[in-house]
C-alpha cells in the first residue's frame, strides 16, 4: 500500500487515518443536518452572545489577543520562564559567548570522557 | 560523455549565473529581472531532480571540476585527490532537492511581495547566491569548499536579512547574525585547517580513509559539530535564529530554513561519512542528543510565550532542529552496533532525515504565512490581529494545513517523521521520547494560538479593506502545500524513494568514500 509505512515497532497507514476522518465527517455531517430547521442566516439568530452586554462594533474589542492565551501556563511556569528570558538578553557578545561556553564544555568533556 | 554527468556542476552554475546576470538583465524591467529569478530557480529545480533521479538510478554521482574526464577523481601518480569534487550520493542529492524546493517556493512568493520595493536587482542576485550557497554545502565532497559555500550564504544572507535596510531591527539582526556566523566559520575553519596539516588533504573521503581518532580530531570534531550545530539554531546557540528569521523578507525566511538545514547535513556529513564508527559511541553522539532535546524543549516553550509570529516561528525552527538532532544521535549511538542500528538505529536516521525534508517544506510555508499576514495586514504582532480567515481564505488553509503538518498532526507529515523519532528514541530511553512528546504537544499549543489570533474570532475594523494575497505569493506557498500533501498522503512512496535510499547513503561510509578513492578504505 501506498499509505503504509512501517517504522519497525509498527505501522502508519496514512490512507486509513484519511477514511476515519472521512467517516467522522460524514456522522458530524449528518448529525449537524439533524439540527433545528428554523435556524436563518444573516438574522439575528447570529448575533453574538456577549453576557447580555451591547457587542461592540469593532471585534478587536471582543478579541482574546495572544498576550492572553495560557495566562495559567505561563503564570505556573514563571520561575522557569524567568530564568530561561533572561538568557537571551539579544545582546550580540551574550550570544557569542553562548557559543564560546559550548564549544569550551564541549573541548574539555571530549578529552576527558 | 552524457549531458547528465555535468549535473553536479549545472546545479551550481545556474544559479550562479542567474546572480551574476541579474544586475544586467535587470536593465530590461522588473518584468524580465522577474522573470529571471523563476526561471533560474525553476532551471535549478529541474536539475536537482534529475541529480536526485540519476544517483537513484547510477549510484553517487562524482564530478572533478576542470578535470578532462569528469570522474577522474585521482589522475595516476595521485595518492589522495587534489582537485575540486562535488559528490552527491543520495543523502546530499535529496538534500539538494530539499533545499531547490524551497528556493522555487521563496521566489515564486517573492515576486509580488517584494513588490514596490527598491533595490531589488541586489535582492534577486543575493537569493540567487544564497541559493548556490545552500546547494554547494549539500553537494560539495570538499572541506574546504563546504567553508566556501557556508560563507557565500552567509554573506548573501546577511544582505538579505537587513535588506529593508531603514528598519534598526533588521540591520541590528543582520549584524547578530554576522557576528556569531563568522566566530563559527572562522572555528570551522580552524578545524578543517588542522585536519589539512595532519592528513595533506581536504576531500572528505580521503580525510575519512585516513583518520584515527586522536586528540586533534577529537578537538575537531568539536570545533565542527559546535559550528555547526550553531548555524542550523541549536539550542542554547540559537539566539540569532529568532531575530533574523522575524526580520528578512519572509521570501527570504524561507530559503534561510533551507540553508539551516544545509548547515546540519553538513553536520551529520562530518559525523557519519568523516568520522563514522571511529567517533565511538559515548560522547558526540549524545552531546547530539543532549543539544537535541534541550533545542526542541527551551525552543518551543519560548515559542509559546511569543506574541510575533515570525519570531514565534523562528523559536520553533529551534525546536524543530532539536528533532533531527534526537534522531541523528540515536543513529550515531548504535553507529559501531549492528543490532542496535538495525532494531532502532537505522529508523531513528531515517526519521530525522525524513524530518530534515518535513521541516524545510512546513516551516517554509509557515513562513510565506506569516510573510501573507505581513504583506496584508502591516502587522506581525498577533495581538492586534484576528478574524483574517474570512478575508484570506487560502492563505488560512495552507496555514491550517502546515500549522497540522509541524505539530505532527496525523495524517501530516510531520506525524510519520516525528513517529519514527519517537518510537526509536524511546528504545534508547523513555524519557527521551517523553520529552519530544511534550515538546510536540507544545508546538499544537502555540499553533492554535496563532490560528485563533490571527485567523478566527469576529471580524475587526481595521481590516475591513484587507483582501486575498496576490496569485505570485499564493502559488509560491501553493508548491509547498501540494509537497505536503502529497508525502502525507503517501509516506511509504517517500520512504521508500526518497528517505531510504538518503539514510542508507548516509550510514554508508564505506561507499562515500569508495566513489572518490575507488574502493580503498
Amino acid at each position: 500500500m501506498w499509505g503504509v509505512v512501517h517504522t519497525g515497532f509498527g505501522s502508519w497507514d496514512a490512507l486509513a487515518w484519511i477514511l476515519f476522518f472521512g467517516i467522522a465527517a460524514f456522522f458530524l455531517l449528518w448529525f449537524r443536518s439533524l439540527g433545528r430547521s428554523d435556524y436563518k442566516k444573516g438574522t439575528d439568530q447570529d448575533e453574538i452572545f456577549w453576557s447580555s452586554n451591547v457587542v461592540p462594533e469593532d471585534g478587536a474589542h471582543i478579541s482574546v489577543p495572544a498576550d492572553a492565551a495560557y495566562w495559567g501556563f505561563r503564570k505556573g511556569m514563571e520561575p522557569f520562564y524567568k530564568g530561561l528570558v533572561g538568557m537571551h538578553t539579544g545582546l550580540a557578545p551574550d550570544i557569542v559567548g553562548w557559543y564560546v561556553v559550548v564549544v569550551a564544555i564541549m573541548s574539555v568533556l571530549i578529552l576527558i570522557v | 560523455m552524457n549531458w547528465t554527468d555535468h549535473l553536479p556542476a549545472l546545479l551550481l552554475a545556474v544559479p550562479l549565473l542567474g546572480a551574476f546576470v541579474t544586475p544586467l538583465v535587470s536593465l530590461g524591467g522588473k518584468m524580465l529581472r522577474n522573470t529571471l529569478l523563476v526561471v533560474t530557480t525553476f532551471v535549478t529545480l529541474v536539475i536537482a531532480f534529475l541529480l536526485w533521479k540519476d544517483v537513484l538510478v547510477s549510484g553517487t554521482a562524482v564530478y572533478v571540476m576542470g578535470e578532462k574526464v569528469f570522474n577522474l577523481t585521482m589522475p595516476s601518480g595521485m595518492k589522495l585527490p587534489v582537485r575540486i569534487i562535488l559528490e552527491a550520493d543520495a543523502f546530499s542529492a535529496f538534500m539538494a532537492l530539499c533545499g531547490a524546493i524551497a528556493s522555487f517556493a521563496g521566489a515564486l512568493f517573492s515576486l509580488n511581495y517584494m513588490e514596490g520595493f527598491s533595490g531589488m536587482k541586489r535582492y534577486v542576485s543575493l537569493y540567487c547566491l544564497l541559493t548556490v550557497g545552500m546547494l554547494g554545502m549539500t553537494i560539495t565532497g570538499d572541506l574546504f569548499n563546504f567553508f566556501v559555500f557556508i560563507e557565500i550564504a552567509s554573506i548573501a544572507s546577511f544582505g538579505l536579512i537587513a535588506f529593508w535596510r531603514d528598519k534598526a531591527e533588521a540591520v541590528e539582526a543582520s549584524f547578530k547574525y554576522t557576528l556569531v556566523s563568522q566566530v563559527a566559520s572562522m572555528v570551522l575553519l580552524l578545524a578543517f585547517g588542522a585536519l589539512y596539516g595532519k592528513y595533506n588533504a581536504l576531500n572528505i573521503a580521503a580525510i575519512g580513509s585516513l583518520l584515527k581518532f586522536g586528540f586533534m580530531e577529537k578537538i575537531v570534531l568539536v570545533f565542527i559539530v559546535a559550528s555547526l550545530a550553531c548555524k542550523c539554531g541549536a539550542f542554547p546557540m540559537h539566539m540569532w535564529l529568532p531575530d533574523s528569521y522575524a526580520e528578512a523578507p519572509s521570501g527570504v525566511s524561507c530559503l534561510l530554513v533551507a540553508v539551516s538545514q544545509a548547515s546540519l547535513y553538513g553536520l551529520v556529513r562530518v559525523c557519519f561519512s568523516l568520522y563514522g564508527v571511529t567517533m565511538g559511541a559515548s560522547f558526540i553522539p549524545w552531546v547530539v542528543i543532549l543539544l537535541g532535546l534541550a533545542s526542541m524543549f527551551f525552543g518551543v516553550t519560548m515559542a509559546v510565550v511569543q506574541h510575533d509570529i515570525k519570531r514565534l516561528m523562528g523559536y520553533h525552527s529551534v525546536s524543530q532542529v532539536g528533532y533531527m538532532l534526537l534522531g541523528f544521535g540515536v543513529g550515531m549511538l548504535v553507529l559501531s552496533d549492528a543490532k542496535g542500528m538495525a532494531d532502532y538505529g537505522f529508523a531513528a536516521i531515517q526519521g530525522g532525515v525524513f524530518h530534515m525534508f518535513n521541516y524545510t517544506m512546513y516551516k517554509a510555508l509557515l513562513f510565506l504565512a506569516a510573510g501573507s499576514l505581513y504583506y496584508t495586514t502591516g502587522k506581525r504582532d498577533l495581538n492586534d490581529m484576528g478574524g483574517l480567515a474570512r478575508k484570506m481564505p487560502y492563505t488560512t488553509f495552507m496555514f491550517v494545513i502546515a500549522a497540522a503538518a509541524i505539530a505532527g498532526l496525523p495524517p501530516f507529515n510531520g506525524f510519520v517523521s516525528k513517529l519514527l523519532i519517537y518510537e526509536s528514541s524511546f528504545a534508547v530511553h523513555p524519557s527521551l521520547a517523553a520529552i519530544a512528546l511534550i515538546s510536540s504537544v507544545l508546538t499544537l499549543a502555540s499553533f492554535v494560538k496563532v490560528f485563533q489570533t490571527a485567523f478566527l474570532g469576529p471580524e475587526q475594523n481595521a481590516f475591513l479593506s484587507v483582501r486575498e494575497v496576490p496569485s505570485g505569493m499564493l502559488a509560491g506557498m501553493g508548491v509547498l502545500t501540494v509537497v505536503i500533501l502529497a508525502v502525507s498522503l503517501f509516506p511509504s512512496i517517500t520512504m521508500s524513494y526518497f528517505v531510504e535510499p538518503a539514510s542508507k547513503a548516509l550510514v554508508d561510509q564505506a561507499g562515500y568514500i569508495g566513489a572518490i578513492m575507488g574502493g580503498g578504505m
